[in-house]
């Protein structure tokens, strides 16, 4: 268990130069119960746990290590952070989850996320396929692409807050707006290469005077995850402020600053607020591999955009 | 004092009560008197007895019959010391594990366990060959097997077992048995099942339905059935699909079993009905009853998912008698799913009539149930999806056909509220459609339709005591219901829903009633004076130790603190059928006070012998025997005892409850009846949000009619969990299927039950019907108050959106597409300007009020009657109350066979009666 950043990425490089495998582990909340299932388990595991770097939490550097329950609790935070990390599983799971494992949240899938037996069961999927080479279950007859849904709640609102993530590998470190992190696909996931770790999150101060929303369809009020969800936010003033972002719907959180800026091009109160709502729903192609239908989710993106908006007071 | 009352010269010094000695009388060394509130105004005390006396009356002591109370086990679980199934480690204990089947269906050609033995750890490993013996709950239809002989049924089955040092090597042991399997096809589609098929599931012999998959088959026909139609001034039609669900409780099954020195086993596991599995065991282990102890652990919830005698049981006690060592199985939740024996997934087509003047005068029910790979208890679900909704209302005529097939799925079972669930919330919201039509009140329409207690109904069950209509009132009021029904905002609804549940069912399964009791108590005081009670009814967390406890300390006179129940073994207690069919405190308090009574009486004649008063005229209260008019004549409680025990030694007594004889005579007469009946009712209040279709429930006023309350902490509770647990049915939980077969969500996070966001404010109403042959007047409290949240919170749906439910669970989704249907409808774009539907009461109202009125009076006159007439369903509708109606009238019919007219053109579950049993067609195999 390293002590340190330095130390991490020695223990990273060693593993990477004897060739084996390994995943980080922050909280454990969403690793271990994929271990339990031998989803794709690694031999060795890195513990996050002791490295007090990755403790830090201000107002604009969230540390990849701080607890979830702690940004819903700090009221120094911004509240739309407060909002979407509050709407995560349940008090007991956010003492122990991260903002950086929520980030690196794997992608989830009905045909996926099921134990060893049940998965040899129906003949494994492509994402784990214990060399079957097997196909992927949602869209069929293809076998080099996984779809599975991304679910975690805190990236819509981070990008909608403009945040920018930092990264940390043993060749050095690197940063990047939080949208670019993301690759539409459900098995890599994101940028990050072997050995390398989401160190922190920034915020700017200007952030600050942002206001925020953020609306999650789930079942239940408590420990699903989201089917959709949209964080909107803006200055309160003009609308180029405006940005709006989903989650629960690809393999990926999406900006939509596109739909956003050819609606304000043109904007015609209320009934911009439909078409733009619309023009979000249109953008995203949810698959079915959630509990709901994703026809259902994707409507619900719509009606989710357009009461962000209402709700920021926009007209 | 009266004249014929002698004066006795013995007295009790007030400082030779010997109460304040150590053991002599409870921890409370002070004197709690007689609560005189508490004693029923037939002895004299002063509880009012609105709905009249009770042969148990003479019995109370107002020691703690209808006093809140905690269960005695309580402390035990709190604390954590209690020992749920797994928490049983015995010395060098070997872990088990299940090979299960990978394939829906499919034959076992071989197995080969060879590599696995050979695994360091691996200690015996068990299959198909080492059991041959079928089991089931229910020895009409045993079919199962401890491992798969032959077949696999469902992915899941079990295939083998090994026993090892450690759960990882058990692990791994698995993955090295070589099982080759030829695929059969398999189904999925509970409609398939009444098809013929190539390979059917299981093979019942001369008994096989043609060569389809059916399991059980009921046709019933009562009363007018042939002319409902006609007669009919609303109807109202639908059908509806009921997803499967699993009980959810918190502990998974485990087992372990031990085989002493001596050849005895004793196999340990949470269970409802150990003795059903005592019986099994010793099938499948061929050994005799006697060289087996069933031990009962504590239940970490059950609600009918354990109650059937289960193959991973057999697997320990046959691993562990291969191995020699004691042996361990522990289900993940995963398991626990594909064990299952949840509720059916159904298909359930509800024809309601009602005739002009507001009268049920039909009712038309076709239930196609999905029994998955076993029988279970489907024989009787069968029949309860049928015979459990001919009350609370009277009617004129009742067709119902039912038909459960098997598929390649884990088996359904009984589930709280077995069989009655769905086929009631197809009833209620079906009434309040009919109100919709007859635009009358659905209070009202359901108040003068009610059967009186001491009535019977058209299938000839006997209802003694019905609440049924103090419940409605009652909830009406709470509620607010006339300021708020059809007066809503859109979005926002009320709906009422009403229950009716049995209170035991009359057959004890593996025997004639009249042969053995259902029940039996045995009690033992030696001379420290506490009780032991000896019991086999098994608790599982709904408190049957304690309402024993109870009833053993009324009778008594004692604090419930010296009283200790032994439940747990089959060693020691009395054999008990199990917790199931809400029978447990009907039954087992029954058997208890009786046994208590004997006792009681032995104590009174000692305290007789010791003061020269009559025994007639003697009480029994804060532990004290003495003479009712002059307490100061009188003994402790231990000085009664010490005399009654001078030539003896230790007092023992043994109760038994069986119920009297009743039913009729038809084939399944015997499905549904008991000696007493539960009634309930509901008004939910929701919200639906019309945009996203997602229903909150925000309040619930739960009235149920439970007899008595004998623990009124645990009535409450049972209504609020039953709350819990039926809204999960309706908006969340399912067991979802997806289109490999395949169980796709076995885990607690995709499977949704609501969680504590979810719960609406529940406010318990306790209404007590003091029923005559209920403990005290109890009936039950345990399944019952399930049944009305269902139809309710669908009803109150239909008042804040006007959409009519017809399949459960109602999903947001689900609940979308119908807004979007009823806006096409409507022609509205806009969810926000959907209108809902209003109510502009009809001249019927008035017809039914005064018709209700009426009721009222006759019920009130009929309960505080003694010798009142019998009163048959159909009196409603013109017939004489005195007698069944079919024996007054040809139109009446009982029939239980189909009519060639009806085959032309059979509903889906009555299309099963278009096969004929093998026996019948000569070519039995
Ligand atoms: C019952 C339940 C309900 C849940 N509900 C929700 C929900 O509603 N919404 C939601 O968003 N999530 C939900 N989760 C998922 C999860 O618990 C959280 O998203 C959590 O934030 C994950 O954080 P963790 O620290 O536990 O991650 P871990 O499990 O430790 O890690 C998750 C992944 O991220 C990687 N990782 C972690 N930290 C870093 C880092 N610093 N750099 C690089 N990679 C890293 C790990 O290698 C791993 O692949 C739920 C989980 C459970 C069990
Ligand atoms: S999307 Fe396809 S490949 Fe990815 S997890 Fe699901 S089934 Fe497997």
């Amino acid at each position: 268990m390293p002590n340190n950043l330095a130390e991490a990425m020695e223990v990273a490089g060693r593993f990477i130069a004897a060739g084996e495998e390994f995943d980080w582990i922050a909280g454990g909340t969403d690793l271990i119960p994929n271990y339990k299932w031998h989803l794709n388990p690694k031999p060795n595991v890195i513990s996050l746990a002791n490295i007090s770097e990755l403790n830090q939490l201000t107002r604009t550097h969230i540390g990849a290590m701080v607890r979830l329950q702690d940004l819903t609790e700090n009221e120094e935070m911004h509240p739309l952070l407060a909002t979407a990390a509050g709407s995560i599983a349940s008090v007991m799971i956010r003492r122990s989850a991260t903002v950086g494992g929520n980030i690196c949240l794997d992608t989830r899938c009905f045909w996926y996320n099921q134990s060893e037996d049940w998965r040899q069961s129906i003949d494994w999927c492509h994402k784990c396929d214990c060399g079957t080479e097997a196909d992927c279950r949602v869209i069929q007859n293809q076998n080099d692409l996984c779809v599975a849904t991304y679910q975690a709640d805190l990236a819509p609102a981070l990008i909608c807050l403009n945040a920018t993530i930092h990264l940390a590998s043993p060749n050095g470190l690197r940063e990047m707006p939080l949208s670019d992190f993301f690759e539409l696909d459900g098995m890599k996931k994101n940028v990050l290469n072997r050995g390398e770790i989401v160190t922190h999150i920034t915020l700017l101060e200007d952030s600050y005077s942002l206001i925020g929303t953020y609306h999650k369809l789930s079942q239940r009020e408590t420990w699903d995850f989201p089917e959709a969800g949209i964080a909107a936010t803006w200055d309160g003033k003009s609308l180029s402020s405006l940005k709006i972002a989903s989650t629960g719907i690809e393999s990926i959180p999406r900006d939509h600053s596109e739909q956003v800026e050819a609606a304000i091009e043109s904007w015609n109160g209320s009934q911009s607020i439909d078409e733009l709502s619309e023009s979000v729903r249109k953008s995203v192609k949810p698959v079915n591999n959630t509990g709901f239908q994703p026809s259902y989710r994707r409507k619900m993106v719509k009606v989710l955009t357009r009461r962000s908006l209402k709700q920021l007071g926009i007209k | 004092m009266s004249d014929d009352e002698e004066m006795v010269g013995y007295r009790q010094q007030p400082g030779k009560i010997s109460f304040s000695r150590p053991g002599s009388g409870g921890k409370d060394q002070f004197s709690t008197l007689r609560d005189e509130g508490m004693i029923p105004e037939s002895q004299g005390g002063n509880k009012s007895q609105p709905w009249g006396s009770h042969r148990h009356d003479e019995l109370v002591t107002s020691s703690a019959i209808g006093k809140r109370t905690p269960l005695i086990d309580s402390r035990e679980k709190v604390t954590g010391r209690a020992k749920y199934g797994d928490d049983i480690r015995l010395p060098n204990e070997l872990i088990g594990k299940i090979l299960r089947s990978p394939h829906h269906f499919a034959r076992i050609k071989s197995v080969d366990t060879s590599a696995a033995e050979a695994l360091p750890g691996v200690i015996a490993i068990a299959t198909g060959a080492d059991a041959s013996a079928k089991f089931g709950v229910l020895p009409v239809t045993k079919d199962e097997h401890a491992l798969a002989v032959n077949l696999v049924r469902h992915v899941g089955d079990l295939v083998a077992a090994v026993a090892a040092e450690d759960e990882a090597t058990a692990l791994h042991a698995l993955q090295l048995i070589d099982v080759d399997y030829e695929i059969l096809d398999s189904i999925h589609d509970m409609k398939e099942g009444l098809e013929n098929s190539e390979n059917p599931i299981h093979d019942r012999g001369e008994y096989h339905i043609g060569e389809a998959n059916i399991q059980k088959r009921v046709y019933q026909e009562f009363g007018e059935v042939d002319n409902v139609s006609e007669n009919a001034a609303a109807t109202h039609h639908s059908n509806w699909t009921f997803g499967g669900i699993n009980h959810g409780f918190t502990e998974p099954h485990a087992a372990v079993a031990n085989w002493d020195s001596r050849g005895r086993l004793t196999l340990y596991t949470p269970q409802q009905v150990p003795h059903y599995l005592h019986r099994s065991l010793a099938d499948v282990l061929e050994i005799p009853m006697h060289q087996i102890n069933v031990y009962r652990t504590f239940v970490g919830g059950g609600f009918g998912g354990k109650s059937d005698p289960f193959p991973h049981e057999m697997c320990a006690a046959i691993l562990a008698r291969k191995s020699g060592r004691p042996v361990r199985i522990t289900f993940d939740r995963e398991e626990v799913f594909l064990t299952n024996r949840g509720r059916h997934p159904s298909h359930i087509e509800m024809n309601l009539h009602a005739d002009s003047q507001g009268r049920l005068c039909g009712i038309e029910t076709d239930a196609l149930i999905d029994g998955g790979s076993f029988a279970s208890f489907g024989h009787v679900t069968t029949y309860y999806n049928g015979v459990l909704h001919t009350a609370p209302y009277e009617i004129g005529a009742f067709h119902y056909t039912g038909a459960r097939v098997w598929t390649n799925k884990p088996a359904s079972g009984a589930m709280r509220g077995h069989g009655a669930v769905n086929s009631r919330c197809a009833v209620e919201v079906g009434l309040d459609d009919l109100a919709d039509q007859l635009q009358v009140d659905p209070m009202t329409l359901r108040l003068a339709n009610l059967l009186p207690p001491l009535s019977a109904t058209i299938t000839g069950f006997r209802i003694t005591s019905t609440g049924m209509r103090e419940c409605l009132e009652k909830v009406r009021k709470a509620s607010d219901w006339e300021n708020k029904f059809r007066k809503l905002p859109l979005g926002h609804g009320i709906g009422i829903g009403c229950g009716f549940f049995i209170s035991g069912s009359g057959l004890p399964i593996h025997w004639d009633p009249n042969k053995f009791p259902h029940a039996t108590v045995h009690l033992k005081i030696d001379m420290d004076g506490g009780v032991t009670v000896h019991t086999g009814a098994a608790d599982i967390g709904q408190g049957s130790d304690t309402v024993v406890a109870q009833s053993v300390a009324e009778v008594l006179g004692l604090p419930l603190d010296m009283i200790r129940v032994r439940s747990q073994e089959s060693d020691t207690s009395p054999v008990d059928l199990g917790s199931y069919s809400s029978r447990v405190t009907f039954m087992n308090a029954n058997a208890a006070i009786s046994a208590a009574m004997k006792i009681r009486q032995e104590l009174l004649d000692a305290t007789a012998e010791i003061t020269g008063a009559d025994a007639a005229h003697m009480v029994i209260g804060d532990r004290r025997i003495y003479v009712k008019r002059d307490p100061a004549v009188g003994v402790s409680y231990l000085e009664a005892l010490h005399k009654a025990q001078e030539e003896r030694g230790a007092l023992v007594a043994s109760g038994a409850y069986r119920t009297p004889p009743m039913g009729r005579a038809h084939k399944g007469a015997a499905a549904g009846l008991a000696p007493a009946y539960s009634f309930s009712a509901y008004a939910a209040e929701v919200k639906v949000d019309v945009e996203t279709g997602q229903t909150k429930v925000i309040n619930v006023w739960a009235a149920h009619d439970c007899g008595k309350a004998l623990n009124p902490l645990s009535v409450e509770g049972q209504i609020i969990g039953s709350c819990h647990m039926g809204m999960g049915q309706v908006l969340s939980e399912e067991m979802v299927y997806g289109r490999t077969g395949h169980l796709m969500n076995g885990n607690l996070l995709d499977y949704k039950i609501p969680t504590i966001h979810e719960m609406p404010h529940v406010t318990p109403i306790i209404v007590e019907s003091n029923d005559p042959e209920g403990p005290f007047g109890a009936k039950e409290a345990g399944e019952g108050p399930l049944l009305p949240i269902l139809p309710a919170v669908c009803n109150a749906v239909y008042d804040a959106v006007g959409i009519r439910v017809d399949e459960l669970p109602i999903t947001p989704d689900r609940i979308h597409r119908n807004i979007e249907k009823l806006c096409r409808a409507q022609g509205v774009s806009d969810p926000l300007d959907l209108t809902t539907p209003k109510l502009k009461l009809s001249s019927l109202q008035e017809t039914l009020a005064k018709r209700a009125a009426e009721h009222e009076q006759r019920d009130i006159d009929r309960r505080n009657n003694d010798g009142i007439e019998p009163y048959h369903n159909g009196a409603l509708f013109g017939y004489d109350p005195t007698l069944p109606a079919d024996e007054q009238s040809d139109e009446w019919k009982v029939s239980v066979i189909p009519t060639s007219e009806y085959l032309a053109e059979p509903r889906l579950a009555g299309s099963a009666w278009k096969h004929t049993e093998r026996r019948h067609r000569g070519e039995s195999s």
